[in-house]
């Protein structure tokens, strides 16, 4: 299998830590990676709302380029890119006079692309399964925490057909293989308000402070994320909740892949810990000692 | 041709306005429902009504986050969210302003970026966007806490930007032909 990488614009970033902790990740489980060459932006929503042409030419300019380097699969990590490349490829494969025209756009051939996937939907496969519970190396049965889908990993169905859109599980398994406290808890696919932080951060504080409020109400130490962009809402802003909510709030607010790689036994300035707002390592500190003092 | 065929045709069909049946399941999952002028069930019904006006200057259509909970919830199947986005495209076409004006700003900015380097900037578009819109003084101190952990990368130079112009101008010909 020949696995494409596009990280996304956000991955270069205000997420870079995301990146990082992926390309670890992916090197610790030994799954061999190529970025796709001269990727472009995937066109989030600023370009279809410019023109349907461009909202459709952008996103599948960097399928047609996967589909030329021969990948088997395209990896996205940004849920809103990957939400964009699905839409997109969906659109076209049932309109064969519309895949002409964005074709001759793009000039480039666009039929039969490499399925597009979350890295989520490639680790949480049963296949990795025993590589992932085989790599373990720090102890984090002591680390509680609750899974945030967000958006788009499986909404809308039609389009994403990969997890449960209202209470997906994927990340939830991933988590419990490497022996996290995986908590239930009803935010799971509830909105963070994406790049309305670049516009009207009020919009986000309140949608960030419900889920912040399920996730305390659950008892969690944690947030584990799968976007950058809830990433970024939930990690950035937590002064203007905490005073919104008028309590204290300091959660740290995790990538999946961060948490895999330190269950993996990767240090932290590797995993990219060092550049959060709320710093995460006192908690995934203090959860490894407990655990080494009540074993000692 | 009538408001609600144009909305179809440009949301390619997956907007099936004439499938809704008003049960306001969209409205009442939609993060943003409390703070949009008129709910999703009420664009989709403006919209079968032909109020194109008011459809067009609401802030409902530029709130929309895009976030699809209401065509993922919708029993009928019919992609409020697909709406929405044909909504924001029709009134950019008739020269009608974003009624909320950060967003029209923000969706051209980051475009314009786009034509640059084929990738966008992250900060540059935020900066931009919250420069223009008289946000720039109070972001400042979070920009400076990402800037400390390496998280705001220097802007490139913009020589990256062809493969994209390309597509694009190839987009506008194509347009324009019709
Ligand atoms: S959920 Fe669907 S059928 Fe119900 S009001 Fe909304 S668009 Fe109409
Ligand atoms: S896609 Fe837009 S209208 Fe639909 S639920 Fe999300 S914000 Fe509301």
């Amino acid at each position: 299998m020949r696995y494409g990488y596009y990280p996304g614009c956000s991955l270069e970033g205000i997420s870079v830590e995301y990146d990082e902790s992926m390309r670890r990740l992916f090197e610790r489980l030994e799954v061999t990676i190529e970025d796709l060459p001269d990727w472009i932006c995937c066109g989030t929503l600023a370009a279809p709302s410019l023109s349907p042409l461009l909202g459709l030419a952008t996103p599948l300019w960097n399928v047609a380029r996967a589909k030329r380097e021969g990948y088997d699969r395209l990896i996205a990590p940004c849920s809103a890119c990957l939400y964009h490349f699905k839409h997109a490829a969906k659109r076209v494969a049932e309109n064969a006079a519309l895949r002409a025209e964005v074709e001759a756009v793009l000039e480039m051939p666009l039929a039969a692309p490499p399925p597009i996937i979350h890295p989520l939907e490639l680790l949480a496969a049963d296949a990795f399964e025993p590589r992932i519970r085989g790599s373990v190396q720090r102890d984090l049965s002591d680390l509680k925490v609750v899974c945030y889908y967000g958006c788009h990993i499986s909404r809308p169905a039609a389009v994403m057909q990969f997890d449960d859109p209202e209470n997906p599980q994927s990340m939830d398994r991933l988590l419990s293989w490497v022996g996290v406290q995986v908590l239930d808890w009803p935010g799971k696919v509830d909105c963070c308000g994406a790049h309305f932080s670049m516009i009207k951060p009020g919009i986000v504080v309140d949608l960030c402070a419900r889920l912040f409020e399920a996730a305390l109400e659950a008892g969690a130490d944690a947030i584990v994320v799968a976007c950058p962009m809830c990433h970024a809402n939930l990690d950035t802003r937590q002064d203007e909740i905490a005073a919104k909510l008028s309590w204290p709030l300091r959660m740290p607010v995790l990538y999946f892949s961060q948490v895999l790689g330190y269950a993996m036994g990767l240090p932290a300035e590797r995993l990219g810990f060092q550049r959060h707002i709320v710093d995460p390592v006192p908690l995934m500190v203090a959860k490894c000692q407990q655990r080494m003092k009540d074993e000692g | 041709m009538a408001f609600r065929h144009e909305i179809e045709a440009l949301s390619g069909h997956a907007a099936r306005v004439n499938l809704c049946f008003q049960c306001s399941k969209c409205s009442a999952g939609c993060p943003l429902a409390d703070k949009m002028d008129l709910q999703p069930a009420q664009v989709m019904h403006s919209i079968r009504l032909g109020r194109e006006e008011a459809v067009l200057n609401s802030r409902a259509i530029w709130l929309c986050l895009g976030c699809e909970t209401c065509s993922a919830r919708c029993p009928q199947q019919v992609e409020p969210a697909a709406a929405m986005n044909a909504a924001r495209i029709i009134a950019l076409r008739r020269g009608i302003k974003p009624s909320v004006k950060e967003i029209g700003v923000y969706y051209r900015g980051f475009v314009d970026n786009m034509r640059l380097n084929g990738k966008i900037h992250d900060a540059s578009v935020a900066g931009i966007t919250q420069l223009l819109t008289g946000q720039l003084i109070e972001s400042l101190p979070l920009a400076w806490k990402l800037v400390v952990r390496g998280r705001v990368k220097p802007p490139p130079l913009p020589l990256g930007g062809g493969r994209f112009r390309r597509l694009y101008n190839n987009v506008l010909a194509k347009e324009k032909g019709h």
